[in-house]
């Protein structure tokens, strides 16, 4: 969800902050407001924690932590399969900071960087700084004092393996698990060098990884909530005279409420053939609009000349079905199994038409 | 409206010739007249007017009453009435670059009750719903055990199972207003929560028959889809209540929601709830992946980040009305919200009309059950004075659903996830409710 903040910094205007930080200044805590309310005893807080079952500072109480697992009750329902250690291998993917997990491979930064170039810049930048709301990946900015900025590689990730993991992971995002393991090395690399954090000739490879001291590898401290201590007043809380509206949704209308005003009778989605369009949006657009993953751009003549002449039949076949291109893939239908054939071809000839040939 | 009343009269039409022919030759003749005369009157009442019908209402004796409808398993599967049409999920385009990683809201001010209809749960994706055979699904288990093993669902199935009653949320739900109020709309200030009763196998089951060894702490769950989702949860919770759940509101979990398995991890974060489920492994150490590092972590204002801020604390928000249920005139009302907490059953929900000035203990309705959704109803009578509406929960912790500026005061405004404010809505003269902070 951290699109989320990418969009706030942008949706909220620089002065409005500035209403609330005035604002905030002059709030005062609401235990200190009102006579009516009663002192929190010292020890609710913790009895609380105690009483949730509240796991604070797990990870360093779960060192000594015995569980109750009964070892002779092991294989009681003697259901499922062995898992051998070759069908482990091939699942096992993920990596941990201190290195368990990486396979043998190596890469550098020089390596890595027409990798990053032709598969990661189109969202995340060429500098890493990152492609409309796609996420910033190089920075090495305060994550506090005003400016307000992206969480990066540099700023705010602790581990280096966490990124190493997550390429290989979930990355490309339209080919996730496509790249060899020393391509994942490489590119690794590159955004590290990209964040000031290693060399541009350093050799990343499965020993060293996990050395890599991360800026902010020091960042982060357990859950201590409960934090708060508000009370349960039911009279005279607050002066009524006291009390502002400081902020209104409806003065910034970024919102959708165009249901806040429809009929109840419209007809539930899905009940009438979806049309081109509308297949578009939902399923080819992330791609298509852009030319993202090597996708010829709607509207793009030049683009789709090639494609054009190869027939319409078979683009829908390709469509559906998906196809490895030489400047990029297409996934069966967008990657969006659930449309019928119909609605791909339809969403097909709707690109057709955008090119003059509808 | 012509193409379905059109439709609507070609249905008919096909139900007559449907009971037609199951009646001898010589009898279908006179039902057909008599079914196209009957439909021909249905058509004509329908087009005579585009909303009510004076026609149907009393004292005239409606149409339904005066024809037939269509027979069973006109919809082997059936779908909400036509007249349902906006109880919908729906999104903020803006929120997310695209919508495969992206995230749509409950409607939960069309909602009744505390069970979120399947196909109406939010949804919340990294990299789209992958389309997963069952047959082709594997669940493997691994790492410090005794006998790693990989399950079948069939085999995964045939475990003692349980159901419970559970919400689901995430973390970032009402994260927009840190600070200030830009949601005009229930939908999205609180609609990133469900509650359905899910059915599963315990994962302390699970654990048990791999023989999970006592150096394991930690278990890392991972997804079939292509994210690869992984978060890593502690043995601790892993016992205690986590389900490997594969079905919801009695039957198998919609493709959305992680079909044919998931975890579900009772009052933390949906983001660890894992769906698509492929992979547990156990460990000594948590793995601190992409979603337990760079995301799903709360920023504070000295810099530092809180990590593994599991819980979602107690909240509470007035459904009815709210912006999408503005009140219709003076007089009686019951006024309805939703109050829960990832600790534990809610004790108490206080309402106030004033901002916060002054509270009145509302009533629980319905089932009050741990880490579920709990409905709360105060009746009352509007005047047609203006109003700030607040609600308040209480959880059996005895914690306190704090105010906005108490959380901002703690976690200042760049955490994004877990705020649990208490929520004010503004109601106008006019009926009409608007989503504000105060102060």
């Amino acid at each position: 969800m951290y699109r989320l903040t990418d969009r706030f910094n942008k949706s909220l205007l620089a002065g409005l902050l500035l209403v609330f930080l005035a604002a905030g200044l002059r709030a005062e805590p609401e235990g200190q407001k009102g006579a009516a309310q009663e002192p929190v005893q010292a020890t609710q807080m913790g009895s609380t924690a105690a009483a949730a079952g509240l796991f604070q500072d797990i990870e360093e109480r779960s060192l000594s932590f015995s569980h109750s697992l009964d070892p002779a009750r092991a294989g009681y329902y003697g259901l499922g399969e062995a898992a051998t250690p070759e069908m482990i291998a091939g699942w096992d993917i993920d990596v941990r900071p201190d290195g368990q997990g990486l396979p043998p491979g190596s890469g550098t930064a020089e390596i890595g960087e027409p990798l990053y170039e032709k598969k990661c810049a189109e969202c995340h930048g060429v500098f890493g700084e990152g492609a409309g709301r796609w996420p910033k990946l190089a920075g090495n900015e305060p994550l506090v004092g005003g400016g307000r900025p992206e969480k990066t590689v540099g700023n705010y990730w602790p581990y280096a393996s966490t990124l190493w993991d997550y390429i290989h992971r979930a990355m490309p995002f339209l080919q996730p698990q496509s790249l060899t393991d020393s391509e994942v090395y490489a590119i690794t690399a590159y955004v590290l060098y990209l964040n000031e954090i290693i060399e541009y000739d350093w050799e990343l490879n499965q020993d060293n990884l996990a050395t890599i001291a991360m800026p902010n590898r020091d960042g982060f401290f357990m859950d201590p909530r409960p934090d708060t201590r508000n009370v349960a007043c039911m009279e005279g809380c607050k002066d009524p005279d006291t009390i502002k509206i400081t902020w209104d949704s409806t003065r910034l209308g970024v919102t959708p409420v165009e249901h806040l005003q429809q009929s109840r009778a419209t007809p539930l989605p899905g009940s009438a053939p979806q049309s081109g369009d509308k297949v578009y949006r939902q399923a080819c657009g992330l791609c298509h609009d852009s030319g993202l993953g090597g996708a010829p751009a709607i509207g793009d003549k030049a683009a789709w000349a090639g494609r054009i002449a190869q027939g319409r039949e078979l683009l829908i076949e390709h469509a559906i079905n998906g196809f490895q291109g030489e400047t990029g893939v297409m996934p069966p239908k967008g990657g969006q199994a659930q449309l019928s054939s119909d609605a791909v071809s339809a969403a097909v000839d709707y690109m057709l038409g955008r090119v003059g040939e509808g | 409206m012509t193409r379905h009343y059109n439709s609507e009269t070609a249905r008919l039409l096909g139900v007559i010739a449907d009971e037609a022919n199951k009646l001898p030759v010589s009898d279908r003749r006179d039902f057909l007249r008599k079914g196209v005369a009957m439909a021909g009157t249905a058509i004509a009442a329908a087009t005579a007017s585009g909303g009510a019908l004076a026609s149907n209402l009393p004292p005239n004796i409606p149409a339904s009453n005066r024809s037939l409808g269509p027979g069973v398993v006109t919809n082997p599967y059936g779908q909400p009435s036509r007249f349902e049409g906006d109880v919908v999920r729906r999104t903020v385009p803006w929120l997310t670059a695209n919508k495969i990683s992206s995230i749509s809201f409950s409607p939960l001010q069309e909602l009744s009750g505390i069970i979120t209809p399947n196909g109406l749960v939010f949804e919340r994706y990294h990299a789209g719903v992958p389309t997963i055979d069952p047959s082709e699904h594997r669940l493997m288990i691994h790492g410090l055990v005794e006998r790693p093993i990989v399950l079948t669902m069939d085999e995964l199935m045939r475990f003692p199972s349980t159901s419970l009653i559970r919400f689901i949320e995430c973390p970032a739900n009402g994260g927009m207003e840190w600070r200030g109020a830009q949601m005009e709309a229930l939908q999205f200030t609180h609609g990133m929560l469900s509650c359905c009763e899910w059915t599963g196998v315990p994962l302390s089951t699970l654990l048990q028959e791999v023989g999970a060894k006592p150096q394991g702490k930690w278990v890392l769950a991972e997804g079939a889809d292509g994210a690869a989702m992984s978060r890593s949860i502690p043995i601790e919770k892993a016992l205690d209540d986590t389900l490997v759940v594969f079905a919801q509101n009695g039957e198998a979990l919609r493709p959305e929601q992680g079909y044919p398995v998931r975890l579900l991890n009772p009052g933390w974060e949906g983001n660890t709830s894992i769906k698509w489920l492929r992979r547990i492994e156990v460990g000594d150490k948590p793995w601190f992946h992409r979603e337990e590092t760079s995301k799903y972590t709360d920023l504070m204002p000295d810099g530092k980040a809180r990590k593994f801020t599991w819980v979602q604390e107690t909240n509470s928000v007035i459904t009815s009305p709210c912006p999408e249920k503005p009140l219709r005139g003076r007089g009686r009302y019951e006024l309805e919200g939703l109050a829960w907490s990832g600790r534990g059953r809610i004790k108490r929900v206080d309402v106030s009309f004033d901002g916060g000035v002054s509270w009145q203990q509302a009533r629980l309705k319905g089932l009050v059950l741990p880490k579920a959704l709990t409905r709360f109803s105060f009746e009352w009578s509007w005047k047609g004075n203006p109003a700030l509406l607040q609600s308040r929960a209480i959880d059996e912790t005895d914690y306190v659903q704090p105010t906005l500026t108490q959380l901002r005061q703690v976690r200042g405004v760049e955490s994004i996830y877990h705020k649990n404010a208490i929520h004010t809505w503004k109601l106008a003269a006019d009926g009409t409710v608007t989503n504000v902070q105060i102060d």
